[in-house]
């Protein structure tokens, strides 16, 4: 309890209740179903051991153009509401069970009250709660049974224990609105009327605001309010040959006083504009084995899915018998206390960072979604692995929760991810020493050059269509090669320097392994953050809930990687030409 | 001046159509809507230059926009549970190549294609922004058409031809007609407030476990674009309250009430007195539902009120004489042979008329001027004194039917079938309600039974078309009474729903009320979800089958609900 209160300074309040300017009908309506909800039990069969009630109320504002017309305008208004029902005790519960998340759902007809009416929220939570309970009754049932059914059963627990946190944040009245946004995304998507070759542009700009309460019969009370803005720029083209290329580029910022100047609104959508003419014309590249320079964003962009996905340990649940549930596994599983990076580099995840370089960063959370308040943790050190992403569902091996839950997961479980990852190397180079490097790598080898990857598409931009292209590409590799995305922008670096733009790569055969050969990296650092969500490759736009991330890296040089062609079959390009654009006004 | 009718092709039937609109916008100075044109001009730039250059050259292309304006209120015991809104605009793009006989729409296996993807495109009119995309929809549409006529054209050749089939597209005027878009007219902070007030009314009911009133009030413009020269921009508004409840009978049983109310004017949606009376009943009927018997599989003679009668039809009858239905060898194709044969009792009568836009006293939501493909709404007689006389036709010609009659119908991003639109049966057999309860119970005596059924509402139904599957359908009705043969008063019964098969179930209408009543929904098919009507007297059946409704076994919520007294 004093740890996280210490570090919830402000509004952290301990045992005694955090004083409040006027009573929240929203939190008062959650306590008292969940007082009244402690009574609740079915006949002979068990009571719950723990009831949590969760609440986020979001509001937004969307609007999207293209050359210069709206395309939408949404001002999103919702509550989601969540009851979770153990039933059992902290050792054998009724999660972690493959079937779990089959029972106990809210029925489809109840609806949130979106004003703050106590009754109303009540008579929701009187209902979910009623499901719930049944559900979870339900679920142990068949857990036991399928339990039984196992040869061998490794009793981990199946639920931390976590010092109840208090905060309460303030929250105004006011969620995001549209303020000269309509405008500015018309202007800036007018911008793309230079660029008659791009088919197809879009300028989305759109802000959230989430209001989460979370109150727990182990004591929890918390409300905290979280913003988060963002504008994509994406640009559509077709090179000669049909091959469909694109740049994309997503600007995401906390708070509205942390918005970038219009100027750099303007300079980013003219760059992802010239990017994308550029991409249309540059020649197709050829299959490379080789050194590769991950450089600027691209660096955090990797580092974000091959470490993102493997510091969370996944728990494989309990299954029925002969069916084994989909669980794909940590490539870092086991793995504790062995080197996974050079040993001159450094990973921690600290979610209570507020900011970096004077820049106010997205990962910042005061509690997870679970309600436990996250501390600094060293995750690879002097490239050991050393801790995991933790939640409350406990994993082998580990004691407690560290505040990681940050996204929805599986079996009655959430899933951990990374907040603010800090990547760091101590033997390092400039930037110019490490192209140096690169060029060397090239002449020793006496290729005809060294590739340059300065972005990935990640999150993914391409759909759920090329992801799933993307799925299959990777799981057909015999040698078992993991999603990753595709890079966006890859040259070619030449013996004498130059450098040539080239189109249609992607990786293969990608996976954590390779970072132990990270040959060297810079002495800058870059910040890439983005909006994670539960799809692969954080899919743009797949909807449901986000985790605000940034990862901080140096550009790193890597000895060897694959990238190959494309194998996807291009469209012929259109017989009729694109309609002519007036100029831009 | 030329006022909303802008390009008269038939100026007479125009403007017939025109009266029967309440209160058409004339567009301001007889100019085409700017969208329709800039839609109109692309796609002539296209398939000017398709038709020289590309190899198979497209014969036709349409362009369809849906721009769709809507605001949504929900609330439950005075509280707003959901409110939104959005202003979208959707491009539906069509390209055939082959010719009318033989194109890339022609049904493989039963499978026709799906290309069209309901593509956003900008709700400003911009020029620029909104013909880039249409553009790219083109060449979508156009890449996937040539690609399918040549799979078509391979197969051709080692497939048996089973029967000489019909042409893959008819040819039909085109029409020009032009009207200003409604404003929605909606004032959603009044209706939020109207809402609010009227949800209070279920507080009457503690057993109720959920209840809510919602309102959708929606703004349809409809624009399109043919090679063939069709330019047309229609619009209509639509709202509709639903007012619906939940209870929870002892044994686990879920019960469902609810009613919906219409109106093509926001304005014209029932009164408050109404709505509340409405609630009042619902609430009722479910308190005494929770404590009603359930019912026992049963044969027997029965009545089925307007609206359920209309749902009837819409099921056993309406789908089964969509156009398509007719063509597609995985269908059961119930009547494609029937025409100028019986296929009801010779007192009924089923007309389809999309130009009607009311029946005893309320608005039909079936009610349009054109359907999807740009082809004139028309009043269609389907079935005289129990003789089949038509199918409802798209484009998509049937043996004996080249034409289509305005039955071509879809929600964006799905391609254009025959589907229904206002279905309304006429009866010369009609007897006063009182005399047709009168004669139930007569049947119910003359067949030895103790009782028989009222089926009083309706929520929906569905059917079954397709060969692989059971030739049946199903009317899921909402509240059903027993009626007692020996003078007890009727009695309210839980957990029934009406099933059949078509062709059994006609022979058994016996009369029919002298009261035409109206079911107003939306009906989900190939082509999606489009809203239509069902208007129909009360019928009386001598034989009616009616089976157990699937139960839950989950009990009623442990707590008292916390309004309840003692709950706290």
């Amino acid at each position: 309890m004093r740890a996280a209160c210490l570090l919830l300074g402000l509004w952290a309040a301990g045992a005694a209740p955090a004083p409040e300017s006027r009573p929240d009908p929203v939190l008062a309506a959650l306590e008292a179903e969940l007082e009244r909800s402690r009574g609740i039990r079915l006949a002979e069969l068990e009571p719950p051991y723990f009831i949590q009630y969760t609440l986020e109320d979001v509001s937004g504002y969307s609007v999207t153009a293209t050359l210069g017309a709206l395309i939408r305008e949404d001002r999103p208004r919702f509550r989601v509401a969540g009851v979770e029902v153990r039933v059992g005790s902290y050792e054998f519960d009724n999660t972690n069970y493959a079937l779990a998340d089959l029972f106990g759902r809210a029925p489809a007809a109840l609806g949130v009250p979106i004003e703050d009416d106590e009754p109303a929220l009540r008579a929701y939570f009187w209902l979910a709660t009623d499901a719930a309970y049944k559900g979870a009754l339900e679920s142990m049932a068949r857990k036991r049974a399928a339990v039984k059914h196992l040869g061998v059963f490794k009793a981990t627990p199946d639920f931390w224990k976590a010092e109840p946190v208090t905060l309460l944040e303030p929250v105004s009245d006011r969620g995001p609105e549209a303020t000269g946004w309509p405008e500015r995304v018309r202007e800036l998507s007018s911008l793309f009327r230079d660029y008659p070759q791009i088919d197809f542009s879009q300028v989305d700009y759109g802000a959230n605001r989430t209001v989460s309460y979370l109150v727990n019969s182990e004591g929890a009370r918390i409300r905290y309010v979280d913003w988060v803005h963002w504008l994509q720029l994406r640009a559509e083209a077709q090179a000669p040959d049909g091959m469909p290329v694109r740049d994309v580029r997503t600007l995401v910022w906390p708070q509205s006083e942390d918005a970038p100047a219009p100027a750099e609104f303007r300079e980013a959508t003219l760059e992802v504009a010239r990017m994308a003419d550029a991409l249309r014309r540059a020649p197709q590249a050829e299959n490379y084995v080789g050194p590769v320079l991950v450089e600027g964003i691209a660096a955090p962009q990797l580092l974000a899915q091959l470490l993102g996905r493997n510091l969370a340990v996944v728990r494989r649940p309990v299954g029925e018998p002969g069916r084994t549930p989909p669980v794909e596994p940590s490539e870092f599983e086991g793995r504790l206390g062995t080197r996974v990076l050079p040993e001159w580099m450094d990973v921690v995840d600290d979610p209570t960072q507020t900011e970096w370089r004077g820049r106010r960063l997205l990962g910042f959370y005061r509690v997870d979604m679970e309600g436990v308040a996250p501390k600094p943790l060293v995750l690879i050190e002097r490239g050991i692995l050393r801790a995991f992403l933790l939640t409350r569902q406990p994993v082998e091996g580990q004691t407690g929760s560290n505040g990681r839950a940050r996204l929805p997961g599986p079996f009655g479980a959430r899933s951990a991810a990374i907040s603010n990852l800090f990547v760091s190397a101590s033997t390092t180079l400039s930037p110019a020493a490490l192209r140096e490097r690169l060029l060397e790598m090239v002449r020793a080898r006496s290729k005809p050059y060294g590739l340059i990857i300065r972005k990935l598409d990640f999150p993914a931009s391409g759909g759920l269509r090329e992801l799933r292209r993307l799925a299959l590409g990777a799981s057909g590799r015999a040698s078992g090669g993991r999603l990753v995305s595709r890079p966006l922008l890859v040259w070619r670096l030449r013996p004498d320097g130059s450098e040539e733009l080239v189109r249609g790569l992607e990786f293969r055969n990608l996976s954590a392994r390779l970072l132990r050969d990270i040959v060297a990296a810079s002495d800058e650092s870059h910040l890439f953050e983005y909006l994670a969500n539960t799809a692969p490759l954080s899919l743009a736009g797949a909807g449901g809930y986000v985790a605000g991330t940034s990862v901080i890296a140096p550009s790193l040089l890597f000895e060897e990687l694959e990238l190959e062609r494309s194998e996807e079959q291009f469209p012929r390009p259109p017989v009729v030409p694109a309609p002519p654009l007036a100029a831009r006004r | 001046m030329r006022g909303a009718i802008l390009l008269l092709v038939e100026a007479r039937v125009a403007a017939l159509l025109l009266a029967s609109l309440v209160a058409p916008r004339l567009s301001a100075g007889g100019s085409e809507p700017l969208l329709l044109k800039i839609l109109a001009e692309e796609l002539e730039r296209n398939f000017s230059i398709l038709s020289q250059k590309a190899d198979p050259a497209p014969y036709f292309i349409s362009c369809a926009i849906t721009d769709t304006q809507y605001e949504l209120i929900s609330a439950s015991r005075g509280v707003l549970q959901a409110r939104s809104g959005r202003r979208t605009r959707l491009l539906d793009v069509s390209v055939r190549v082959g010719s009318p006989e033989l194109d890339n729409y022609h049904p493989v296996d039963g499978q026709t294609p799906l290309v069209t993807s309901a593509r956003p495109l900008p709700i400003e009119d911009e020029p620029d922004a909104i013909r880039r995309v249409i553009w790219l929809e083109i060449d979508r549409a156009w890449r996937a058409a040539a690609e399918r006529l040549i799979q078509i054209r391979t197969r051709k050749q080692v497939l048996v031809a089973p029967e000489q089939l019909p042409a893959d597209f008819s040819r039909e005027e085109p029409v020009r007609w032009a009207e200003e878009a409604p404003p929605l007219d909606f004032p959603a902070e009044s209706w939020a407030a109207r809402l609010r007030r009227l949800s209070r009314e279920f507080a009457a009911f503690p057993e109720l476990v959920s209840s809510q009133v919602s309102v959708v009030a929606q703004r349809e413009m409809k624009y399109l674009a043919t090679s063939e020269g069709t330019r047309l921009a229609h619009g209509r508004r639509l709202t509709r309250l639903e007012i619906a409840a939940r209870a929870k009978a002892d044994d686990g049983m879920d019960l469902a009430n609810s009613e919906t109310f219409e109106a093509l004017d926001a304005s014209a949606v029932a009164d408050d007195d109404r709505i509340r009376r409405a609630i009042l009943r619902l609430g009722e009927e479910l308190t005494r539902m929770r404590q009603a018997p359930v019912i026992e599989p049963y044969v027997g003679p029965a009545i089925l009120s307007g609206p359920a009668a209309g749902v009837f039809f819409h099921e056993i009858f309406g789908h089964r004489i969509e156009g398509h239905r007719q063509r597609l060898t995985t269908e059961g194709q119930t009547f494609a042979k029937s025409i100028g044969t019986k296929v009801l009792p010779e007192f009924l009568s089923v007309v389809f008329d999309p130009t009607q836009r009311r029946a005893a006293d309320t608005d039909l939501m079936g009610f349009y001027l054109f359907d999807d493909e740009g082809v004139r709404a028309r009043r269609l007689t389907v079935v005289e004194n129990g003789i089949m006389k038509a199918f409802l036709m798209s484009r998509s010609p049937v043996p004996g039917f080249a034409n289509s009659n305005g039955h071509g119908r879809r929600q964006p991003g799905r391609e254009v079938v025959a589907r229904q639109s206002n279905l309304i049966v006429e009866s010369a057999r009609q007897v006063p309600e009182a005399e047709l309860r009168r004669l139930l119970i007569e049947e119910i005596r003359r067949q030895g039974r103790p009782y028989g059924y009222y089926f009083e509402r309706a929520t929906g139904g569905y059917t079954l078309t397709e060969r692989r599957t059971i030739q049946a359908w199903k009317v899921i009705p909402l509240v059903v009474w027993r009626v007692y043969a020996d003078g007890r008063p009727d009695e309210l019964v839980r957990g029934a729903d009406m099933v059949g098969t078509p062709l059994a179930s006609f022979a058994k209408i016996v009369a029919t009320g002298d009261r035409p009543g109206v079911f107003n929904g939306y009906c989900g098919a190939e082509s999606g979800s489009v809203p239509v009507s069902a208007v129909s007297p009360a019928l009386l059946v001598s034989e009616l089958e009616i089976q157990k409704q699937p139960a839950s076994e989950e009990r009623p919520p442990i707590l008292p609900a916390p309004w309840q007294p003692g709950a706290r």
